[in-house]
């Protein structure tokens, strides 16, 4: 048990700010600081919002993740009697214009937008992070030109740079995913910059250089924590953009080449016969839809909590 | 202001030339051989040829680009060696139909976000507002080129209100009208919802601030303080967010256009892709890219136009 | 005489996710008409809130739980959102705290103040234009007709808080709310704001309330005083009568505390120790029994009421009363009844409590080889536009001199106040003396050692013994960081070992006097007197021999400051410390300083003994700083205004002497020719051509 304080002049325990004595302090701040965590996470559970956005996501990942168990039937397996086939008991959600059901593609289908995700958000977060704390913290010069580079990046509409490189190098998936990071990154680096930038000039920056902190052990002690949590929430909601931007692409026919199920080559065969049957497109809408719903409701509710000053939209 | 405007200027002319310097490094960088790469196997003899005069192939990568920068800033970029068009021209015959598109569906969602944000900012946590937020998620949710094809097969193939595919009879306003009616509405849906989330939040957090506070003491009254006070705050990252948003409305009316079959940029690029025919490509690309950062260019000078301090900083 | 406003048992609550806070409790006031009322109050008085609650502009999580505002033959607080608009700018205005933030950015001084009028729609817009050029002009706005056409962001402090005085007054309203008026301002602006208000409320027939915490501003201003603590009024009564014959111990006390009465120089001020009861449950017995000096048994059992004086003084405390009450009671005003240390027990007061400790620990220059900092002729310059935007701009010379050619010597154990207003460059030498900051030319020698520019590598082994204590207590402390992390830091980054950590951490802990408890909490979760001396705590974590203490009270109540500062005087004493304290706060650096260096525009324009340059300044820059902190006398208002005009912009130096533009004495020459420091009779020097004294 620590020695409590005591006001020299009169030897008496100083009653202190709290106007608490010793021990019931101690217990009060640890009690305050679970309290704090328990109040967040209640906080989280009662927030509708986020609590079905946490079941959608957990959903998304288990059905991508168990697909192999949960899928009824083989995804590339042809049974073309049936073919165009609306949803039916052996195939709830329909089969397309080579008999193949239409559900499994779809669990499959979120294999891949699960992969591209996950490849995509993780890789574009380092580098677009390393990349604008460079920019925020290091030379003018350095800066200049990194902006510079961002926006002549952010100058073209996703789409846009996709078909422009795919004009060369043909379809596929690994191009998908460069032109998902080199989109990405930008922004993740923009709002790294800016965040180090308000930082680099605050007062406790100042005192840690007074202290003789060098620039390593600030950017990484004081600068990274400081950032990385608006990041992240922003990352979580960047999950359904990254799904969204392959499955345009691959219906397009630009990324994921069939026969390989993703939701956007379903789409895409479903838009190929879509006055035979619209099962196809809205089996292959759904998902995305649900996923962004449950991405973006997550996101916010994290946002609200943790955050409320980045109440902005995004 | 005059410093401000040619700072601005500057930088999109930079970031244009940086844009050509990324098409032109896509095209050297690809392993292959560049002509193979542009023009694709169909490439004709002559074909080639005459891509190798126009683009003085035969003299270094620099000086191709210098003639291209030269040509560029006169308006010709290349001629397409398959129908022996100019670039420019086939590119500008097409982009009227993509204005119109993207400006239409913009515009409703102007119409109808903006408002919708505000008075769901006046009128926080009441059934409107909660009403307004929940379909603002949902329309954000479900991405564009979705939206584009379940209008499709919703508005257009299973209740025929709506024409399916084109732009109408050339000089009938009234059936151009119509088939602009579901590409707009497309292209606009998801930024209705995110328009109005913007405009709340950002209303929300001006309606705090110690000047509007302020302006309550003085007593003047709420309509006056809402629209002239606080919107005139409000709108500025509005308008800066539209302006960089434009890429993505783009993005949305390149898949409108391949979904609809209507004439278009988009569309240009993507039948341009598809038959391997680079050159045009690369000056759709370029015309495009160009117009959304003379739209970012733009919106920037409104801010500035409006708000006094942007236009005096250094 | 009839009253203006009268405010009767007003109570109000806030609901917080903490639970309620029962911000004002039974507060009753009134106002009398064409009288200045000033309502003093320290943090959680609930000052500012009663001013609000005037007008309806409370947050949302305000609830009025009883009590009427009179105002005519209305209650304000039963009025609809309709009616107090019509009562808003009309009858009754504002003039708010922070001109900064309270005018909007993106309208013109012209527009807004348009705006305000269109409760006149008879008049045409000349004539509301011509009234606003009018108010402008009236509250000093040179060129007014020209410059009503600005943004805000055109103007200085000063000017907008000129300029938001007259979009208040424009329609001439009867009752005028002045939220803490100048504690956004310089102290020569302060002056001048202060004697604005108190001609235009004669000439306007206005009665106004003035909200403050500042005791010099409230007796240069008001006619009346209400003082409130912890959202009850405990005294009200005349100025002259709450400054001389205090009722109340916590009035008493707060008169005490301030270091601008405290004429006597000491080391060590007064303090009321404690901390503001939390209002989610205030005390049901007297509010201020925890803290007073003077508490009896009955005050911790029941809530004493009001007692009135004969002469209208009403204050609410036992010791008026006639079983409980002390014949003796208020003291002579020279007795302190504020203990220095925690609260007495029973009723024994030390009287003539000798409050100043004997001798500073400053070491007489004689006595010493080297003095602990020598700096010479420092400069440091900054640059403002890239060379591109200077040359559209018209801007000749792109950089500005933040700090030019400063002297100063500090010797092991003395104490040099670093003084100045905004602009003056007093930070920016702080940073430059520690590294922190590139400077062009001069000197800073450290211990003998020279430094000035050092690389960072060899200048690190050199901040174990220099070591800054910054302005924003939570502000300058890394969010992220435990407290045990953050004090034991220092330690890491000099790759201290074999030493216990936690061992260091808890013995700075009792140096400073911070609960150890608190050692796994946030920067966010402490209160302010808390994170300063987290702030000492990991200044002297290495046992440095210099400390550069940037505002060290800035933000603390008047009545807690001293904890802070008495806590520096004793750890000067036991180790010797050489301190730099860098403030605009005259009273205090007063007290705790051995010699001064006052600066304007970068430069030192006066240094040397504290005494002599406050008993008889030399330089007429000093002379304005001085005479224009308000003095807490009733009897000694000023009729005079110190200084005119405003603080040049950095960019736009004048020419000559800096200071001749604002200078009463200038003469020619001062336009001319730059003044050269020059030694005066006692050891000061000062930078004028013609020093007050010689």
């Amino acid at each position: 048990m620590s020695v409590k304080p005591s006001d020299s002049a009169t030897g008496m325990p100083a009653i202190d700010s709290t106007g608490l004595a010793g021990d019931v302090r101690q217990r009060t701040v640890r009690e305050t600081a679970g309290r704090e965590r328990r109040e967040k996470l209640l906080l989280f559970l009662r927030n509708g919002q986020g609590m079905f956005g946490l079941i959608l996501i957990l959903l998304f990942f288990a059905s991508a993740i168990f697909a192999p168990w949960l899928a009824p039937y083989d995804p590339n397996q042809l049974d073309i009697p049936v073919r165009l086939s609306g949803p039916s008991w052996d195939h709830l959600a329909g089969t397309d214009q080579l008999g193949r059901d239409t559900f499994s593609r779809v669990l499959y289908g979120g294999r891949v937008a699960l992969k591209v995700a996950a490849i995509g958000v993780s890789v574009s977060l380092l580098i677009g992070v390393a990349l604008g704390m460079l920019a925020g913290y290091g030379p003018q010069w350095l800066d200049n030109l990194m902006l510079l580079a961002f926006d002549t990046v952010r100058a073209f509409p996703t789409i846009v740079l996709a078909l422009a490189t795919v004009a060369l190098t043909g379809p596929s998936l690994g191009m998908v995913l460069a032109i998902i990071i080199v989109t990405l990154i930008p922004q993740y680096a923009r709002m790294a910059r800016t965040s180090t930038l308000a930082i680099r000039s605050t007062e406790f920056i100042v005192a840690e250089r007074s202290l003789g902190a060098n620039t390593f052990r600030i950017l990484h002690r004081h600068v990274m924590p400081n950032v990385i949590g608006p990041l992240l929430i922003l990352a979580a909601m960047d999950v359904p953009v990254v799904v969204t931007i392959e499955a345009g692409l691959s219906f397009l026919g630009l990324g994921v080449l069939p026969p390989t199920a993703s939701w956007g080559t379903i789409l895409n065969e479903g838009y190929l016969t879509i006055r035979d049957t619209p099962s196809l497109v809205i089996a292959g809408g759904i998902p995305l839809v649900l996923t962004t719903l449950g991405f973006t409701f997550f996101g916010e509710a994290l946002r609200d909590i943790f955050d409320p000053r980045l109440r902005k939209g995004r | 202001m005059l410093a401000y405007l040619l700072k601005r200027v500057g930088l999109a002319l930079a970031i244009i030339v940086a844009v050509i310097i990324v098409l032109f490094s896509l095209l050297h960088l690809i392993p292959g051989d560049p002509i193979t790469i542009a023009l694709g196997p169909r490439a004709t003899p002559e074909a080639v040829q005459r891509y190798i005069e126009k683009m003085h192939l035969d003299e270094p990568v620099i000086v191709q680009f210098a003639v291209y920068l030269k040509n560029a800033a006169m308006g010709d970029l290349g001629v397409d060696v398959f129908s022996d068009r100019s670039v420019t021209w086939i590119v500008l015959d097409q982009i009227g139909f993509t204005v119109v598109l993207v400006v239409a569906g913009l515009t409703w969602a102007i119409l109808l976000g903006i408002p919708l944000g505000c008075f769901s900012a006046v009128r926080p946590n009441t059934l409107m507002d909660r009403v307004t937020g929940i379909l603002s998620v949902g329309t954000i949710a479900v991405p564009s080129f979705l939206v584009s094809i379940w209008s499709l097969l919703f508005f257009a193939i299973m209740l025929g209100w709506l024409p399916a595919i084109g732009a109408g009879e050339p000089g009938n306003i009234g059936d151009q009208l119509l088939h602009l009616v579901l590409p707009a509405f497309a292209v606009g849906l998801g930024w209705v919802g995110y328009l109005a989330r913007m405009v709340r939040a950002s209303m929300l957090e001006v309606m705090r601030e110690n000047y509007i506070r302020a302006a309550h003491a003085f007593g003047l009254p709420p309509r006056k303080i809402v629209y002239r006070y606080a919107l005139r705050i409000a709108i500025l990252p509005t308008i800066t967010l539209i302006g960089m948003g434009f890429s993505g409305l783009l993005s949305g009316a390149v898949f409108a256009e391949v979904i609809f079959a209507r004439p278009g940029v988009g569309k240009l690029i993507f039948d341009t892709v598809m038959s391997r025919n680079f050159p045009v490509v690369q000056g759709a690309v370029l015309i495009t890219t160009s117009l959304y950062i003379i739209i970012t260019l733009l919106s920037d000078l409104v801010v500035a136009w409006l708000d006094p301090r942007v236009r005096e900083a250094l | 005489m009839e009253n203006q406003i009268e405010v009767r048992g007003l109570t109000l609550d806030f609901r917080t996710p903490r639970g309620r806070v029962q911000a004002l409790r039974d507060v009753s006031f009134s106002v009398p008409k064409n009288q200045i009322v000033g309502i003093v109050g320290e943090s959680g008085s609930g000052k500012s809130t009663a001013l609000w609650s005037i007008l309806g502009l409370l947050p949302s999580n305000a609830e009025v739980r009883g009590g009427e505002i009179l105002f005519g033959d209305r209650n304000l607080l039963q009025l609809g959102e309709e009616q107090l608009r019509a009562v808003r700018g009309e009858q009754v205005s504002v003039v708010f705290q922070d001109p900064m933030t309270s005018q909007i950015p993106v309208l013109t001084y012209g527009q807004q103040m348009l705006d305000i009028l269109y409760r006149r729609p008879n008049l045409p817009i000349a004539e509301k234009r011509k009234m606003a050029v009018d108010m402008m002009r009236r509250v000093g706005i040179p060129d007014a007709e020209r410059r009503i056409d600005q943004y805000p962001h055109h103007f200085s402090g000063g000017m907008r808080q000129r300029a938001g005085i007259a979009m208040a007054l424009l329609m001439t309203p009867m009752l005028l709310l002045a939220d803490e008026p100048t504690t956004a301002l310089d102290v020569t602006m302060e002056a001048q704001i202060i004697h604005l208000l108190r001609a235009l409320q004669q000439e306007l027939h206005a009665t106004v309330i003035v909200v403050s915490h500042n005791l010099g501003l409230v007796a240069e201003l008001c006619d009346e005083v209400v003082i409130m603590y912890a959202g009850e009024i405990v005294e009200r009564g005349d100025v002259r009568q709450i400054f001389y014959n205090a009722q109340h111990p916590y009035t008493r006390a707060l008169l005490e505390c301030d270091p601008a009465r405290v004429l006597k120089r000491s080391r060590h001020l007064p303090v009321i120790p404690g901390e503001v009861p939390d209002l989610t449950a205030p005390p049901r017995a007297c509010v201020f029994s925890p803290r007073c000096s003077r508490v009896m048994d009955v005050c911790r059992r029941t809530k004493p009421p009001d007692y009135e004086k004969s002469n209208g003084q009403i204050a609410r405390c036992y010791l008026l009363s006639e079983e409980h009450g002390d014949p003796d009671w208020p003291p002579r005003s020279d007795v302190i009844t504020v203990y220095r240390g925690g609260p007495s027990r029973g009723g024994a007061v030390p009287r003539g409590d000798a409050l100043d400790l004997p001798n500073s620990t400053a070491v007489s220059a004689g006595d010493v080889a080297t003095p602990l900092l020598e700096v010479s002729n420092l400069c440091v310059r900054f640059r403002i536009a890239g060379a591109l935007a200077a040359r559209l701009r018209g801007i000749q010379d792109p950089h500005v001199d933040a700090v030019l050619n400063a002297s100063l010597t500090l010797n092991p154990g003395e104490t040099l106040g670093l003084v100045g207003e905004s602009g003056s460059g007093k930070t920016t030498l702080g940073h430059a003396i520690l590294n922190l900051v590139k400077a062009p030319s001069g000197s800073v020698r450290f211990d003998g050692v020279e430094v000035l520019n050092m690389a960072e590598s060899k200048f690190k082994p050199l901040r174990r013994d220099m070591a800054m204590m910054f302005q924003d207590p939570a502000g300058s402390l890394s969010p992220r960081q435990s407290i045990r992390a953050l004090i034991t830091e220092p330690f890491d980054i000099h790759g201290i070992q074999g030493r216990d950590k936690d061992h260091e951490a808890e013995r700075l802990c009792g140096l400073v006097r911070f609960p150890r408890a608190f050692l796994s909490r946030y920067p966010h979760e402490l209160s302010g007197g808390q994170a300063r001396r987290v702030g000492v705590a990991r200044a002297l974590a290495l046992r440095p021999k210099l400390i550069i203490a940037d505002e060290p009270t800035a933000g603390l109540d008047v009545s807690v400051q001293g904890e802070i500062l008495n806590l520096m005087s004793e750890l000067q004493q036991r180790h010797r410390l050489g301190y730099i304290i860098i403030t605009h706060n005259l009273p205090v650096v007063r007290h705790i300083s051995d010699k001064l260096a006052i600066m304007y525009l970068g430069r030192i324009v006066e240094q040397g003994d504290c005494d002599a340059i406050f008993t008889e300044p030399a330089h007429p820059y000093t002379e304005a700083l001085v005479r224009g902190v308000p003095r807490p006398d009733p009897e000694h208002r000023r009729t005079l205004v110190s200084i005119e005009g405003e603080i040049p912009s950095l960019a736009r130096r004048p020419k000559g002497c800096d200071f001749h533009t604002r200078c009463p004495y200038a003469q020619d020459r001062c336009r001319t020719e730059e003044p050269v420091e020059r030694p005066l009779s006692d050891g000061r020097r000062v930078l004028c051509h013609f020093p007050l004294f010689e």
